[in-house]
């Protein structure tokens, strides 16, 4: 029916003051009366009497009620009409007011548009991906009763971190855990999957059936897996990822109960998984840390024995679901309890004296944590600087308003003269500061659309949920809050210093005394802000660039010019076992070292940078262990002969060729690192070490490459023992290497060249065997520095801008206040002051102000770049240089910001500038 | 209550007599409804209050301004106002109305068309 008056009714009805609805009923009512009145005595001069004529009257009315009503709901909606016309014209007329009031200062007007285009839109990008990435929740039902269950380990550089579980320790904590409400473990990889357009290689995931109950998924067709497919030595069956199902079925239902070729063997698919069905990341063990756009192609069954014996190897992963009621700490504490019984339960995997060289513990984190972790503390740091940036762009605008103000200061004093409020003036100030943070911030969401798109082509893949980055609604609200927040404090700005604003301005004629005390102390304070901040992300900038230098100098130890590395597959369904994998790697090795502008070729399980992982214990000849004592564990990688020169890494001694590998004489090759581990200052050669128990036969160290950073540049050499291909016979080794990174050393600049043909050798040799992930070598030394080179990216043109910003507040600040002392400049050179003077004057004003927020600035970055020193490689977070550095930079732009007004100021003619005033 | 139809009517017809009534000048309810009974010799009969709400959907089409005064006698009255743009509606609808009664009453005539 009737919608209540306005706001103010809402209020006055609270305190019983009378409401606009009302008054208009009241009116209603009085016009009826007098009516009725009117005729009552109408009818009693023509003889009838008061009762009937009131009775008369009344009849003659009608349905009083009903007319009543009617005209009051009318009178209602007019009411409201009016008043919704009347705010449409006042927003327009002040909207049309304010766009005059902003072109008739296009200079202001402009550069405080761009300046707030800039913060605005740096902003809003940033929060976009800070939203996708770290505080959007993961997308599976109930994501935060998810948890990752991991074992921290304690060790060396190489060995510590966090191992995934083992088979049995994981059916112990599902049969006992209370805290869990479902469990579940995976592993992830790539496996070729023949359809009708040939063989591709997709990302696969091998799971317990129970892993779909605990993400909450739901199939697109067919079925999930189930706990009968988990059956061990059971029929293999498959469910295809939705996107994939999309990609290479092109959506067919029909495919539901078909098989599909995987690595040679058909494999029934029994459904297909919803189209949000996801792994929230690769398992511990994944060698390709793509976690931006991982996405699981096809889900096969683990089939694991809960009966097979136990041993001490953690490659899965472990997700689970809290039980209801139960928090992470409870799982935490619940499942520590667990871990520490696991000597007990399996003893043949776990020794007392295993748990504690190696702390073996259990942590359980939340999943989101553990997915998103390292990433959004740098994130953050990022959207700091960019809120820095925000503000200093503010700033800058504020101090335009100010100045702006001061300009227009006598029209505001006939304004007030003229008797309008304060709170009309408020009104004028809001809209016009309004209209200009609204379009900013309209201008500033196209901003940010395209640079959202260059960052995502630009940032390293191991940032998480990359690919749900993208311009929302979220974000245009984030922009549109930020805008009007910015509007309204802009707006009360000249209000705040309004305070001297009155007939003495208008009695001097708007000359006179530059400014208030105040509203020069404010200006000033605001330059000093944003050099203080500018400084703030200069040191930071400056840190991060000399990390980058740092890691730029550190040799991986191998010789990445001119290679080319890519993994190839050979299908275990076609060569299996010791001797067929290595006769193909032998010629595979000759072909395509045949190839022209080819100098070397190898393989090896593992190439540094590329895919080094995880350690495995070995045992030394000559260090037998303590009873109690543990193996060590280093990095173990399988070699085919030729892998060191392909890599161009030197080794003292001799390297192991075709001979050593078929006779099986268990030559092997260690790292300087491990041997500086085990046998220090002492000659490795001839050394005995193996893999899988201490009992000979020993393989013999027979040379020792030079270091090599396998693991990353910023960490240390790693240790490493690089095993042959084919065992030694009574020595096994742990598998064929039907996984190869294949090195190509070639005599070219540009080594891609030959990718087409080494193809073509490959297939010719056997077209079952996939190759794929080809990169230079040099690519990936610079791809292990991405990371590091985003953030020094990120940050150096968050300084940049910061110190733009700076430089065009001070320049606007410092010439404003040259055209208001002109008369006083003038009077000066009158009295005798020569030009270089009036320059110092101007460039020592700004160069004070500089000094002062460097101070403060290198106090504030002292304080704030130790958030940045777990990013930092090689520099200390106080490191000096850097920080004299960016403070001489900051008073170098400072000084040229104020040089054009400065020599303005020295050429203002004395005789008018006095004439002027 | 007369049908809806015949009320759209009844209301069209009304609204152009309270329009024409106070083309003569402004008055207050009670005058207008007395003005039009005069002129209608008593032949239609309005219910009172049905002036009302003719008067305020007039006033929301701005064809009529209302204003609080005093009648002669001192009693607080509403009165009511052509505005412009209502004097040029009673032109045009007045127009509109003589061509319409003349039609109608050609089709009604007793003699034959010839």
């Amino acid at each position: 029916m009737t919608s209540p008056g306005s706001r103010w009714d809402g209020f006055r009805r609270v305190f019983r003051l009378p409401t606009s609805a009302d008054r208009l009923a009241r009116e209603v009512d009085d016009e009826l009366r007098f009516h009725i009145e009117g005729r009552i005595e109408e009818l009693i001069a023509q003889g009838w009497s008061r009762d009937a004529a009131a009775a008369e009257a009344w009849r003659r009315f009608g349905d009083y009620v009903a007319y009543r009503r009617e005209a009051r709901d009318i009178d209602l909606i007019t009411h409201h009409q009016r008043r919704r016309m009347d705010i449409i014209d006042a927003i327009r007329r002040e909207a049309r007011q304010s766009v005059r009031a902003l072109a008739r200062t296009p200079a202001f007007s402009l550069v405080a548009l761009a300046t707030l285009v800039l913060g605005i839109g740096a902003t809003a990008s940033i929060f976009t991906v800070l939203d996708a990435v770290v505080l959007r929740p993961l997308p599976y039902p109930s994501p935060d009763r998810l948890v990752s269950i991991t074992h921290p380990v304690s060790g060396t550089a190489v060995t510590a971190g966090k191992w995934g579980v083992s088979p049995a320790g994981y059916f112990f904590f599902r049969r006992e855990a209370r805290t869990l409400a479902a469990s579940g473990i995976y592993s992830t990889g790539t496996l070729s999957v023949r359809s009708s357009d040939g063989a591709a290689r997709v990302q696969s995931a091998q799971i317990t059936s129970s892993v779909f109950g605990v993400l909450g998924a739901r199939p697109a067709a067919g079925r999930l897996l189930a706990s009968d497919d988990d059956t061990p030595n059971g029929p293999i069956v498959a469910v295809l990822g939705y996107g994939f199902w999309q990609r290479a079925f092109g959506s067919d239902p029909s495919i539901v109960g078909h098989t599909i070729d995987v690595e040679g063997r058909p494999v029934l698919v029994v459904g297909v998984a919803g189209p949000d069905v996801n792994l929230p990341m690769p398992s511990a063990f994944a060698s390709q840390a793509d976690i931006a756009g991982f996405g699981v192609d096809v889900w096969l069954p683990l089939q694991l024995d809960p009966a097979a014996r136990a041993v001490n190897t953690h490659p899965y992963s472990m997700l689970a679901r809290l039980a209801p009621g139960a928090s992470v700490d409870d799982a935490q504490r619940e499942l520590a309890a667990l871990t520490a019984r696991l000597p007990e339960i399996a003893p043949s995997a776990y020794s007392p004296a295993f748990m504690r060289q190696y702390h073996f513990s259990m942590a359980v984190t939340p999943l989101q944590t553990e997915v998103v972790g390292a990433t959004a503390r740098v994130l953050w740091v990022v959207f700091g600087a960019v809120a820095l940036v925000l503000l200093m762009a503010a700033a800058n605008v504020a101090n335009l308003f100010l100045v702006r103000l001061e300009a227009h200061r006598r029209e505001a004093a006939v304004r007030a003269a003229l008797g309008a409020g304060r709170a009309h003036l408020a009104v004028h100030y809001l809209s016009e500061s309004l209209l200009l943070t609204l379009s900013a911030g309209a201008l500033a969401l196209l901003l940010a659309w395209g640079g959202l798109h260059v960052f995502v082509a630009v940032a390293p893949p191991s940032i998480p949920r990359l690919a749900s980055v993208a311009l929302g609604w979220r974000t245009v609200a984030f922009a549109g809050a930020l805008s009007i927040a910015l509007g309204v404090v802009f707006g009360l700005v000249p209000l705040a210093s309004r305070r001297d604003v009155d007939t003495a301005t208008l009695r001097e004629g708007g000359r006179g005394l530059t400014s208030s005390r105040a509203t020069r102390v404010v200006r000033d304070a605001l330059i000093v802000g944003q050099m203080t901040l500018a400084l703030v992300l200069l040191a930071a900038a400056g840190l991060m660039l000399r990390t980058v230098d740092q890691l730029r100098h550190v040799k991986p130890g191998f010789d990445p010019e001119h290679a080319l590395t890519m993994h190839v597959h050979i299908p275990s369904s076609r060569y299996s076992g010791w001797a067929p994998v290595a006769a193909f790697h032998r010629s595979l090795q000759e072909r395509v070292g045949a190839l022209p502008g080819v100098r070397a070729v190898g393989g090896g399980t593992d190439a540094p940078l590329v895919s080094f992982g995880f350690c495995s214990i070995v045992w030394v000849e000559d260090h037998p262990l303590a009873p109690g004592e543990e193996p060590p564990c280093v990095k173990v990688t399988e070699a085919a002969p030729g892998f060191f020169s392909a890599l161009g890494l030197p080794v003292r001694g001799r390297v192991p060729d075709w001979h050593d590998a078929e006779a099986g004489t268990g030559a092997v090759v260690v790292t300087r690192a491990l041997a500086e581990r085990f046998w220090p200052g002492e000659n490795a050669i001839g050394r005995g070490i193996k893999g899988n128990g201490s009992r000979p036969p020993f393989y013999r160290v027979v040379g020792v490459a030079d270091d090599v950073r396998g693991e990353g540049l910023e960490k240390p050499p790693v240790e490493a023992v690089f095993f042959p291909i084919i065992p030694m016979p009574e020595a096994p080794l742990w598998g064929p290497p039907n996984d190869l990174d294949l090195i190509v050393r070639t005599s070219l600049n540009d080594p891609t060249a030959l990718v087409p043909t080494i193809r073509r050798t490959i297939a010719a040799l056997d077209p079952m065997v996939s190759v794929d992930r080809v990169q230079t070598l040099t690519s990936v030394v610079q791809h292990s520095l991405a990371r590091v080179s985003f953030i020094l990216a990120l940050l150096a043109i968050a300084a940049l801008m910061a110190l733009l910003l700076s430089a065009v507040g001070t320049y606007g600040v410092i010439a404003y206040l040259v055209t208001q002392r002109r008369s006083e400049i003038g009077l000066r050179m009158a009295l005798g002051a020569r030009a270089w003077e009036v320059t110092r004057l101007v460039v020592g004003h700004s160069l004070r102000l500089a000094l002062l927020g460097a101070v403060i600035g290198t106090l504030a970055a002292l304080a704030t770049t130790r958030l940045l020193s777990s990013l930092l490689y090689g520099v200390q977070a106080t490191d000096p240089v850097t920080f004299i550095g960016a403070v001489g930079f900051l008073l170098v732009v400072a000084v040229l910001a104020s040089m054009a007004p400065a020599r303005r100021a020295a050429r203002v003619d004395p005789v008018e500038a006095l004439r002027a005033s | 209550m007369p049908a809806r139809s015949e009320l759209d009517v009844v209301r069209g017809t009304l609204d152009l007599m309270i329009l024409r009534a106070l083309s003569w000048g402004p008055m207050h309810g009670l005058a207008t409804l007395r003005w039009i009974e005069q002129r209608t010799r008593g032949e239609l009969q309005i219910e009172d209050g049905a002036l009302y709400p003719a008067l305020h959907r007039l006033e929301q089409k701005n064809w009529l301004e209302s204003e609080w005064g005093y009648t002669d006698a001192g009693r607080r009255a509403r009165f009511y106002r052509l505005t412009p743009a209502g004097r040029r509606h009673l032109t045009a609808e007045l127009s509109r109305w003589e061509r319409y009664t003349i039609a109608v009453s050609r089709v009604l005539a007793p003699e034959p068309a010839r």
